[in-house]
């Protein structure tokens, strides 16, 4: 008797939990309702329609079919995966390395490297992309260094050819996001205590098991939201393709975000088709995203 | 205990280096600020007297004042709102989590997947109607939740004791009260980051604004650099200067907040 | 201190936000008119100056302007003001300064989502986006045909904002084509100015040969991945990219196929060298690696700016092309037009602004060139004692008559709607060729690009 009152109890304490818990969700959930999810209503009924302005017209499926036929789209596709495949793991190898040396108690200065590090995501994009360029120029920093060191007689145009020139893009994202992934592990790595380490020291770990066995798992929820957002962000990059390289040599860095932005504002606008081209970026980041969550998102 | 030393020594090797890298740029844009154009231009390394004329022009030239007390604005009131409410949803939905909940979680995060540049226009058309342009709301609305920031509260709310709640529960406060007098409190590292995280985003953020804005006297910074690069001649000096200007607020937050998020006081967990 | 302002800045937060996150979840209308009556505060707030577009051309005696240079066509845009104030003392323009690519944002945004409210009542276009424009969103632009007096500006000037034989512009900046060179360096080599006058482009990469072996700079430099340098070559023998029912015509352009030989000749040889961006091309200039450049004459102003320069530059015509018809010695690059925008609620008084001002007032260019260097395409201003000044950086040579001379003779091309399609087509094509590939093979490559671009 007792027993089922109790429960009773704890069913309806369950129920009003579960109640406060969708309260709570609700202004985010109503926001990104209006805020995203209406405009990308639209814009899906968009990528059926061709024409410009008010010229629209519904033309079924050929926005999509459209643009495997199109080979600059399918170029800065093949730009966007690699960048993707290379970079992202790279970056954020990097950024828990150096967010668990600055996690180190007895590492003096740590506010400055800190900062430092984080500096480049800060720092305008105008600046970085007119030092970039003139550090990989034909006379650039780069250049003078290599032909010193007798590596190279004259000087190599980087950025004029296809193969160097994705790779400045690369070194060019790593350098601008790692900072910024590790802003996220150093917060992450707050909730492990410190008293963990220790004892893994007193145990003899070295501080490549610890890093693995302790920092790796315990940060994982971490890790995965940076791999989810660099995935997305990776697939959506505009800027670094737009201000370092203009797409070129030939197309050749070209991302799909910048050509949609192509599409939509420099060339004559087709909306129609950019918006098929956004929803293709947006069930390849669902695909890719689903599988991370699936493999990094499991509960203890 | 050489061995100690000689890692501690090779790791801090790697952080300057690291550190060296990283700053060069913003040594160089400090450069620039006070070179003339020309120099810049001819690649100088070295400081320059010409800091003060920038300086003259560049407050001749453009409405710098307005324009970083707009993205001030703009920045703050975004930040303020995105937190609270991307937090309270993120606790929401670890702490309460359920099947249901779950599955919305993940409709959300589709949310961030489609390019800014599809929902710009279906956007616009939205503030347009709604005589919006030109408005603080329009610039900040569709930034504040975002699904980037739920998660992220989401996943470290996943290493909040629920023996603290429990303990509360216990000791009769609400659940509204335990999300503000505990939740909060302990994950002050989370927020820092996120603070510092949503300020930088809100503070860079360009291309909707620039199509929103109509006005002169609502720009923001990264509207002005943009306007200092237009016309057929770029004087760098000054250019340089208004980037300096334009990356030095988020660089200051960053390392006013660092510690909080960075050394967070461990032991407020237990 | 540092963790109480934290907690006082989010608790203030939520104070403040709670409010309005309850009123969205209490009813979406409730909501909505708190954000309105926020939004009517907020601009209410920001000065009378802002007043939306709509309310100031309202107002009948106000026109707001969107162009984006200070020290240019924003101070011209304000000096036409004042004249035009003279004669009508209530008039006032509002100058909104905003950036050429925020411009087209902005216009292409507005016309997409059918709020062409939100433009104002007369904007700055690039030349070569106005056929584009117009052609895409006809109702967001009047015509002004029978309003402006076109006999006085270049014909090649005109064409650009001329669709379906109807004018929708008036012209403003020039963007005719000098040959710069370093008098100097030119020395060294033993040639003058005049060597360098009236040539071709076998004689231009002859000589540059020799002032290479001599100097070791080459006689030019240009952005790699942009066009400008073959769209100038082009035009100078009025061939365009596209034939007169605007399909593309690449293929068979004899023109064209002469211009990306002579083109991939003059970097092969090293007279001509590629860099990667504006601001190293200009750095070429301003650092001396470079004896001269080619481009529209608004570069004159980046040129000046390296003051220690002075005198040791002149300026003559462009080479022309050998073996092809109609082939001058005079091109465009860059350039923009006025145009009047639908929204503009006193259309007439914008037209006779215009026609007043930018097409009718020797006055306003003679202001407006010794302080912005602004070149005008308005022809009578050429014959002004302003314009015949010497100028001291280019060896005491009367530069802006002899400019406002060559505008003259400029032939006008056809920019076609795609024209951006197809100088990106064409600067692939270029560098894919300066890569090693048949000029044959890229040209059908672009071509084919820009059809399909132009399919649907």
């Amino acid at each position: 008797m007792s027993q089922t009152k109790s429960q009773k109890r704890k069913m309806s304490l369950e129920k009003k939990h579960n109640l406060t818990g969708w309260a709570f969700l609700t202004p985010a959930t109503l926001m990104i309702a209006v805020m995203s999810f209406w405009p990308m209503v639209q814009a899906f009924i968009l990528s059926f329609q061709t024409g410009t302005a008010n010229k629209l017209k519904f033309d079924g499926f050929s926005n999509y079919t459209r643009m495997f036929k199109d080979s600059v789209f399918m170029q800065s596709l093949g730009n966007t995966f690699l960048y993707l495949i290379i970079q992202v793991p790279i970056m954020l190898i990097l950024a828990l390395i150096l967010a668990s040396m600055l996690n180190n108690k007895n590492l003096r200065c740590k506010g400055l490297f800190r900062t430092a590090i984080f500096l480049p995501c800060a720092t305008s994009l105008v600046s970085y992309a007119i030092i970039f360029r003139s550090l990989f120029g034909v006379d650039g920093f780069i250049n003078s260094v290599l032909i010193k060191l007798g590596i190279l007689h004259t000087g190599y145009n980087f950025l004029g050819h296809a193969t160097s020139a994705k790779i400045i893009i690369i070194i060019a994202l790593v350098w601008r996001w790692t900072g910024y992934n590790m802003v996220f592990y150093l917060s992450g790595l707050q909730n492990i205590e410190y008293s963990v380490y220790e004892a893994a020291k007193i145990d003899g770990a070295s501080p490549m098991q610890t890093f693995f066995k302790i920092t790796v798992p315990l940060l994982k929820p971490t890790i995965l939201l940076t791999a989810v957002m660099s995935t997305n962000g990776t697939l959506q990059l505009f800027d670094e393709s737009l201000n370092l390289t203009r797409g070129g040599p030939s197309n050749a860095t070209i991302t799909m975000s910048h050509y949609i932005y192509n599409q939509s504002f420099k060339y004559v606008p087709k909306f129609g088709y950019a918006s098929a081209m956004s929803f293709l970026i947006f069930i390849l980041v669902a695909i890719l995203a689903f599988i991370q969550m699936k493999v990094g998102d499991k509960r203890d | 205990m050489t061995k100690t030393k000689r890692a501690n020594a090779l790791m801090y090797v790697v952080l300057i280096i690291v550190s060296v890298i990283s700053v060069f740029p913003l040594y160089w844009m400090v450069i620039s600020a006070t070179n003339k154009s020309v120099d810049v231009s001819r690649g100088t390394m070295l400081p320059g007297t010409a800091f003060l004329d920038n300086f003259k022009s560049l407050f001749q030239l453009q409405p710098v004042q307005s324009a970083m007390i707009n993205s001030f604005k703009y920045a703050i009131i975004l930040t303020v709102c995105a937190l609270v409410i991307c937090s309270l949803a993120g606790y929401g939905f670890e702490i309460y989590h359920d099947k249901g909940k779950d599955m919305v979680m993940s409709i959300l995060l589709l949310a961030m997947m489609v390019p800014f540049v599809a929902t710009m226009i279906p956007l616009f058309r939205m503030f347009s109607s709604a005589k919006l342009l030109d408005s603080t709301i329009a610039v900040i609305f569709p930034t504040i939740s975002t699904p980037f920031l739920i998660m992220m509260f989401r996943q470290s709310a996943r290493s909040f004791p629920h023996d603290i709640i429990e303990a509360a529960r216990i000791d009769g406060l609400n659940e509204i009260q335990i999300f503000f007098r505990m939740f909060i409190p302990t994950m002050r590292s989370t927020y820092a980051a996120a603070m510092t995280i949503t300020f930088m985003n809100a503070w860079n953020n360009y291309l909707w604004p620039k199509v929103i804005i109509q006005s002169d006297a609502n720009i923001t910074m990264p509207m002005l650099v943009a306007n200092l690069t237009e016309g057929y001649v770029t004087d760098y000096g000054v250019l340089m200067l208004a980037v300096l200007l334009c990356s030095l607020p988020t660089v200051i937050i960053f390392f006013l907040l660092q510690k909080s998020f960075a050394e967070g006081i461990t032991g407020a967990v237990k | 201190m540092k963790r109480k302002f934290l907690c006082a800045l989010l608790c203030a937060a939520m104070t403040a936000t709670m409010l309005t996150g309850c009123g969205e979840k209490k009813d979406d209308d409730a909501s909505q008119d708190e954000t309105n009556q926020e939004a009517s505060n907020e601009s209410n707030e920001s000065s009378e100056s802002n007043a939306t577009e709509g309310e100031s051309s309202g107002g009948g005696s106000e026109l707001t302007v969107w162009c984006w240079d200070p020290a240019f066509n924003i101070y011209a845009m304000e000096t036409a003001g004042e004249i035009y104030q003279k004669d009508n003392p209530d008039f006032k323009v509002n100058v909104i300064e905003t950036p050429w690519d925020d411009v087209q944002s902005k216009l292409t945004t507005a016309a997409t989502s059918g709020s062409y409210d939100t433009l104002p009542d007369i904007i700055l276009m690039q030349d070569n986006a106005f056929q584009k424009n117009v052609i895409s969103y006809p109702e967001a632009f009047v015509e002004l045909t029978d309003d402006i007096d076109y006999s006085n500006f270049g014909k090649a000037k005109t064409a650009y904002s001329v669709i379906d034989g109807k004018n929708y512009g008036v012209p403003f900046d020039n963007g005719a084509v000098i040959a710069c060179y370093r008098t100097d360096i030119l020395e060294e080599a033993g040639f003058k100015l005049e060597d360098f006058t009236d040539i071709t482009w076998s004689d231009y990469l002859e000589k540059g040969k020799k002032v290479l072996e001599k100097t070791g700079k080459p006689l030019l430099s240009c952005q790699a991945g942009e066009s400008d340098v073959i769209m100038m070559m082009l035009q100078s023998c009025g061939a365009s990219l596209f034939n007169e029912e605007g399909k593309p015509s690449m293929v068979g352009n004899d023109a064209l196929k002469k211009v990306m030989e002579t083109y991939a000749e003059l970097v092969k040889a090293g007279v001509l060298v590629e860099v990667n961006d504006w601001d190293q091309y200009i750095s070429t200039l301003t650092t001396e690696t470079v004896a001269g450049t080619i481009n529209g004459c608004w570069i004159m102003a980046s040129i000046q700016t390296a003051e220690d320069q002075s005198g040791k530059w002149g300026i003559t015509n462009m080479p022309k092309l050998e073996g092809v018809d109609n082939a001058t010695n005079y091109s465009n690059n860059g350039g923009s037009s006025w145009a009047i925008t639908s929204n503009c609620k006193n259309v007439d008084l914008a037209k006779d602004f215009l026609s007043k001002t930018f097409a009718g007032s020797v006055e306003l260019y003679e202001t407006i060139l010794p302080k912005s260097g602004a070149l005008a395409t308005y022809l009578p201003a050429g014959d002004s004692d302003v314009y015949a000044e010497p100028s001291k950086f280019y060896g005491g040579d009367a530069v802006f008559s002899k400019i406002t001379e060559f505008a003259g003779k400029i032939p006008s091309n056809n920019t076609g709607v795609y024209y951006y399609e197809a100088r990106d087509a064409v600067a692939t094509a270029m560098q894919n060729i300066v890569g090693g590939s048949k000029v044959d093979d890229e040209l059908k490559e672009a071509q084919n690009t820009i059809e399909f671009n132009m399919e649907q």
